[in-house]
């Protein structure tokens, strides 16, 4: 759906993007994930047709977007980080403007409007204009606008910034439920618990240049991993512990502070089970353990901890 | 080509464009303005006839009186509500945020331009021809040919289609509304002025050098193609006003610069994605 190869964009004084490539297939939704300046609203940008990148290769649907843009721009759907909208028209009027943008013809144009009517549950305030609508409530009339044509990707930069925690989740939902209609989504955002939610992958940039890629939750549920991480917090003489540890086959210790033990164990959660069991029948008091492995926040300062002011 | 016809930013633009107080404000204003222009040129053109002639004031001379007054007035409001109609029109989509939405869109960036351009035009040629009575009435006096109510009125939409495309230039180019404007105003006042005194300077200086000459040749009044009102000089039948015959010249300069800005506000539109 996606291809971007060693793609590079300078400003004037700075860096947009420097090298960073991404492949995306069809059927992802994956978080954009970075420090301020790193380049995702770039990235979206260019992906967006907006801006053309200085070098490297970028195509969308098997167009590249600096040769046949109007192919592109008609793939994708595409939500800036601040989303302007027409105050002074009707939310009727506002998306009939946009249906004839998109070059919608009859039949097909009245029933693409009412079907965003609906998906932003509007369809009983089609003539009121659109000031009167709340913060949340404009932000599903604008995603359902950039649904319009029915584009294969959606590209959102930052599309929670300023809403209400009700409004976030009902963007979540929202997105999954796009996601599982078949949508390709990229998603560019700092509430990494957001992200976490409902990505398949999390793909992270700084300074322009990719630095990791990570497997969220929900992919990494349906893997076998190789070895576990497990997080362990403990009371009692460390001796103990070190004994319990050493007496588990292919246990080691990663990082060790006051009462605190990170541990690599061979194998999956039954492994960590069996684990716990052995910590626990050596008479130590556990406080704390965590077999999930690393949050996206804690893989996120692992990965941007030099990059953060 | 039809794409520019039904282009669906002309809808959109005269539709915001008409909800606003202003949309019905300005024509009243405009044709108070001109109908008190029409009273007075009629007092004092009848006035000063009695006290020069007498008791016969021809009609003809009030007919003229009342069409240039009326013409040259236009001229000037328009000119001057030209820029507040254009010059915002796409620094508003930046500062409102809505540029990247129309950018994104399958609209191309001269359909936007279009769509712009004659939303700003059509709502001057609205006060242009709410007035069409007022240039009417020197029909009923007389000395006033068809011809000259079409060259003024031709004149008029020539030179306010270039504004509004100097207008949308200034507003591709500049990130706010202020600036945009001003800049469009800078532009109509060295039109309008600066041109005239240049005209004046080497009017001047080569009268000194042609010492009784008749009138000053072409590219004398080379400086006055540029002056919206140049091509309305043509209109008055006056001695001294006879030797500017070259209003050809003048629109040809307006429709020049004006493809020049419209070409040139287009490209910037393309690029603006870096402004959003």
């Amino acid at each position: 759906m996606i291809e971007i190869d060693t793609l590079r964009k300078s400003y004037r004084k700075s860096r947009g993007l420097d090298g960073f490539s991404l492949h995306l297939e069809s059927n992802e939704l994956v978080g954009l994930v970075g420090p301020n300046g790193a380049g995702k609203t770039t990235l979206i940008k260019i992906l967006a047709t907006l801006l053309p990148a200085d070098s490297g290769s970028v195509r969308v649907s098997g167009h590249d977007v600096s040769v046949d843009p109007m192919a592109v721009r008609a793939s994708l759907g595409y939500l800036p980080d601040v989303a302007g909208i027409y105050q002074d028209m009707r939310i009727g009027e506002f998306l009939e403007f946009f249906a004839d943008a998109f070059r919608l013809k009859e039949p097909q144009r009245t029933a693409a409007i009412e079907r965003a009517l609906e998906r932003a549950g509007l369809a009983d305030r089609r003539n009121d204009f659109v000031e009167h609508l709340s913060l949340g409530w404009k932000q599903r009339l604008l995603l359902s606008k950039v649904l319009l044509h029915e584009p294969k990707l959606l590209l959102l930069d930052e599309p929670a910034t300023g809403l209400d925690p009700l409004a976030r989740i009902r963007l979540r939902e929202q997105l999954r439920r796009l996601h599982a209609e078949g949508l390709v989504i990229l998603i560019s955002s700092h509430i990494l618990s957001d992200l976490e939610d409902i990505c398949t992958r999390i793909v992270f940039i700084a300074e322009g240049k990719n630095v990791q890629e990570a497997q969220t939750a929900a992919l990494a549920a349906g893997a076998r991993a190789p070895a576990i991480r497990c997080e362990l917090e403990f009371e009692g003489p460390r001796d103990a512990v070190d004994r319990a540890i050493t007496g588990f086959a292919g246990a080691r210790i990663l990082e060790r502070k006051e009462g605190f033990l990170l541990i690599e164990l061979p194998g999956s959660s039954q492994d960590a089970s069996a684990f716990l069991r052995t910590v626990l029948a050596a008479g130590i008091t556990i406080l704390h353990f965590d077999a999930r492995g690393p949050g996206l926040e804690e893989r996120y300062r692992r990965a941007f901890g030099e990059h953060t002011p | 080509m039809r794409r520019y016809v039904t282009n669906p930013m002309i809808i959109k633009e005269l539709r915001q464009r008409l909800r606003e107080r202003r949309s019905w404000l300005l024509p009243t204003l405009y044709l108070i303005v001109l109908s008190g222009i029409v009273v007075c040129v009629y007092y004092f053109s009848t006035d000063t006839g009695r006290r020069l002639r007498g008791a016969e004031v021809q009609g003809a001379d009030i007919g003229q009186a009342i069409f240039l007054a009326v013409v040259f007035a236009q001229i000037i409001v328009l000119l001057l509500m030209g820029p507040v109609f254009s010059s915002g029109a796409i620094t508003i989509e930046r500062e409102q945020r809505t540029l990247a939405g129309l950018l994104t869109s399958l609209l191309t960036a001269p359909q936007v331009w279009w769509g712009k351009f004659v939303a700003a035009l059509l709502y001057l040629l609205l006060l242009l021809a709410s007035a069409i009575p007022l240039l009417a009435l020197p029909f009923a006096f007389g000395g006033v040919e068809p011809l000259d109510l079409v060259k003024a009125l031709g004149s008029i939409i020539l030179t306010l289609a270039c504004i509004c495309a100097i207008g949308l230039w200034c507003s591709a180019t500049f990130r706010r509304s202020v600036h945009a404007t001003a800049s469009c105003y800078a532009i109509v006042l060295v039109l309008t002025i600066v041109t005239a005194i240049t005209f004046g300077m080497l009017y001047a200086h080569w009268q000194q050098s042609h010492p009784g000459a008749s009138g000053p040749p072409a590219h004398i009044q080379a400086p006055l193609f540029l002056n919206p009102l140049y091509p309305l000089l043509t209109l008055i039948d006056d001695n001294d006003f006879r030797f500017f015959v070259y209003p050809v010249s003048s629109w040809l300069m307006f429709a020049g610069v004006g493809c020049l800005a419209a070409a040139l506000a287009m490209r910037r539109l393309q690029r603006s994605g870096e402004q959003l």
